[in-house]
C-alpha cells in the first residue's frame, strides 16, 4: 500500500507545481470564500450571546419619576403583581441602583466619577415568565408611545409616577433584524464566493487534466482504472480547498484577537465571542472546504472520464 | 483471442468505418491488417480496446465478450493487451525506465515487481544500456522498442500495433520487425495495422486486407497486394 499512497502525493504535488498561479487564484478564493462563511457564523453566535444575555434573565424596568412616593411604589407593585406572566415585582431605591450602577462600571472611572448617584431614577423591576408578556404591562400602565412630528419617540403613561418603561421587545425586534441582516448578507456573499471558488478549482483540476492529457491517455491504455487517474487531481482540489479552509480559520482568529478582544476592553458589559465559539465553527467551515472539493472534482472531471 | 462477428461501426457523423467484419484470430498468430487510408484498419483496433462500441455484431477479445463487459472493467481488459502506436506516445520527461515503469505503477504493481521486471524488458527489447535516456536522447527505432517494452512490461496475451513502423527508416523497420517477431514467438497474439508493403511481404504471415470498411482478403502467409 505505502508505494500506492508515496505515488498519489507524488502526483498531487507536481500537479499543484505545475499549476502554481491558477492553483493560488483557486486557493485564495477558497479562503476569501471560507472566511467570509465563518464570519457570518460568528456574527450569527455573537448575536446570539447579545439576544441570550438579554433575555436570559427576563426582566421588564419601570422607571419611576422622581420624587418617589411610596404610596405610589405600593400601587404599582400591587397592580403588576396581578398581571398575567410576572412572576416578582421588586422595588429599587437609590442607594441599591447606585451600587449595581458602580459595579457595572467598575472598571471605567469616567462613569464612575462624573455621575451622581441622585439622578439615578429609582424602578420597579419585573421578572416575567415569558419576555412576550411584556405588552401585557405596558397596556397595564397605560403607557403608549408618542411620536412627535419631528421623528422623536417618547413614552407616555396613564399610570402616576412613572417615567418610562424599558421596552425590550423593541430592542430585540432590532437586534434580529441587524443579526439576520449582517449574518445573511455575509452569508450571501459567501455562497457567491464558495459557487467561484468552486470554479475556480474545477478550472484548475480541468488544467491540470488538460496538461497531462497524453499521460491520461496512455494511463487509459495500459489499463489504469478511472479512480487510479482521477485520485491525484480529487487530492489536488481537496489541497487547495483545505489550504484555503486552513487560512481562513487562521483569519478568523485574527479577526478574533484583533477586533473582537479589543472591543473587550472598551464595552466590559456587551458578551463577546471566545476562542471555543471559532473552535465550534470550525468544523463547518472543513465541511464546506471538502464541499468545495467534492463539487470541483466532479464538474471539474465530468469531461475526462469517458473510458 | 481475437473474434469479430458481423461487426459494423457507423460513426455519429454518419461515416460508416466497417461493414459486416468477421475475423477469427487464434492465440499466438501474427495478422497483418493491410488498406488505404480510411479502410477501417484504427478503427477495429480501436473497437479491440474498447474504445469505440461496435454499432452492430459481437467484438471478443482475450475471452471476453467487450458489448457486455462494463466500463468498470475495462481497464482489467487493457491491462491484457499492448499497444504500440506509430508516434511511440512516451512522455517526454521521463526516462525510458520511467516510461515503461509508469505503465506498472498506474495500475498498482509493487516496487519489487517494477524494479525486476522493468530492467528485464528493456534488455529484452535491446535497449539494456539506455535506461536512464531521455526519449529525445533516442533514435526513432529505440524509442518505438522502449514503447514495446512497455507495451510488453505486464506481459500480455494480444499486442495491437497501429502502423509501429510509420516513422521509421526501412532498416530501423526490419528491427523492429524482427523484435515484434520474436515477441510473437513467446506466445503473444499480435495484430499489426500497416502500410508498409516491403515488410508484410518479408514476413509471410497472414495478411487480412480491408477496403471501404469490408473484408476483401484473408490470406494465411500472404502478401502486401
Amino acid at each position: 500500500m505505502a508505494p500506492r499512497v508515496e505515488y498519489f502525493f507524488r502526483e498531487t504535488a507536481s500537479g499543484l507545481r505545475r499549476n502554481g498561479v491558477v492553483a493560488f487564484a483557486a486557493m485564495s478564493t477558497a479562503f476569501i470564500a471560507l472566511f467570509l462563511f465563518g464570519l457570518s457564523l460568528l456574527i450569527a453566535r455573537e448575536f446570539n450571546l447579545v439576544t441570550r444575555a438579554i433575555t436570559g434573565n427576563v426582566e421588564v424596568q419601570v422607571y419611576l419619576s422622581d420624587p418617589v412616593n411610596l404610596g405610589t411604589v405600593a400601587h404599582l407593585t400591587d397592580k403588576l403583581q396581578s398581571v398575567q406572566g410576572v412572576a416578582s415585582v421588586e422595588y429599587w431605591n437609590k442607594d441599591r441602583t447606585c451600587k449595581q450602577f458602580h459595579i457595572l462600571f467598575a472598571g471605567q472611572p469616567v462613569f464612575t466619577e462624573n455621575v451622581d448617584c441622585r439622578n439615578l431614577p429609582t424602578s420597579l423591576r419585573l421578572n416575567l415568565s415569558e419576555v412576550t408578556n411584556f405588552r401585557l404591562i405596558t397596556a397595564t400602565l397605560g403607557c403608549s408611545l408618542i411620536v412627535e412630528p419631528d421623528g422623536d419617540q417618547h413614552q407616555e403613561c396613564t399610570e402616576p409616577g412613572i417615567r418610562s418603561v424599558a421596552d425590550y421587545q423593541k430592542l430585540l425586534d432590532r437586534l434580529d433584524s441587524l443579526t439576520r441582516v449582517l449574518s445573511l448578507g455575509v452569508f450571501g456573499i459567501a455562497v457567491i464566493m464558495l459557487v467561484s471558488a468552486i470554479g475556480l478549482v474545477a478550472n484548475t483540476l480541468r488544467m491540470g487534466m488538460f496538461a497531462r492529457r497524453k499521460e491520461i491517455g496512455i494511463m487509459r491504455l495500459v489499463g489504469a482504472t478511472n479512480w487510479r487517474i482521477r485520485v491525484p487531481f480529487l487530492i489536488e482540489g481537496m489541497v487547495e480547498a483545505l489550504l484555503g479552509a486552513a487560512s481562513a480559520i487562521a483569519g478568523l482568529f485574527l479577526v478574533k484577537v484583533f477586533v473582537v478582544d479589543r472591543l473587550r476592553g472598551t464595552a466590559p458589559w456587551l458578551p463577546l465571542i471566545k476562542n471555543t465559539d471559532v473552535v465550534a465553527v470550525m468544523p463547518w467551515i472543513l465541511l464546506a472546504a471538502a464541499l468545495v472539493a467534492i463539487v470541483a472534482g466532479t464538474i471539474g472531471m465530468r469531461r475526462f472520464l469517458d473510458v | 483471442m481475437i473474434s469479430l462477428q458481423r461487426v459494423t461501426k457507423v460513426y455519429r457523423n454518419g461515416v460508416t468505418a466497417l461493414e459486416d467484419v468477421s475475423v477469427e484470430i487464434d492465440k499466438g498468430e501474427f495478422v497483418f491488417v493491410v488498406g488505404p487510408s480510411g479502410s477501417g484498419k484504427s478503427t477495429m483496433i480501436r473497437l479491440l480496446l474498447k474504445q469505440e462500441e461496435a454499432s452492430r455484431g459481437d467484438v471478443f477479445v482475450a475471452g471476453k465478450h467487450l458489448s457486455k463487459i462494463t466500463s468498470f472493467k475495462v481497464p482489467h481488459l487493457r491491462r491484457n493487451i499492448g499497444t504500440v502506436f506509430q508516434d511511440y506516445k512516451l512522455l517526454q520527461d521521463k526516462t525510458a525506465f520511467e516510461n515503461v515503469s509508469f505503465a506498472l505503477e498506474v495500475i498498482g504493481k509493487p516496487k519489487h515487481v517494477i524494479d525486476q521486471r522493468v530492467p528485464e524488458i528493456l534488455e529484452y527489447v535491446g535497449l539494456g544500456d539506455k535506461l536512464n535516456a531521455y526519449p529525445d536522447e533516442l533514435s526513432g527505432g529505440e524509442q518505438q522498442r522502449v514503447s514495446i517494452a512497455r507495451a510488453c512490461v505486464n506481459r500480455p496475451l494480444v499486442l495491437l500495433a497501429d502502423e509501429p513502423t510509420g516513422n521509421l527508416d526501412p532498416n530501423t523497420s526490419v528491427d523492429i520487425m524482427r523484435l515484434l517477431d520474436k515477441v510473437n514467438r513467446i506466445g503473444t497474439t499480435i495484430l499489426m495495422a500497416t502500410h508498409d508493403q516491403a515488410i508484410v511481404d518479408a514476413m509471410r504471415k497472414r495478411v487480412i486486407e480491408l477496403d471501404k470498411g469490408k473484408v476483401v482478403r484473408d490470406q494465411s502467409r500472404g502478401v502486401y497486394s
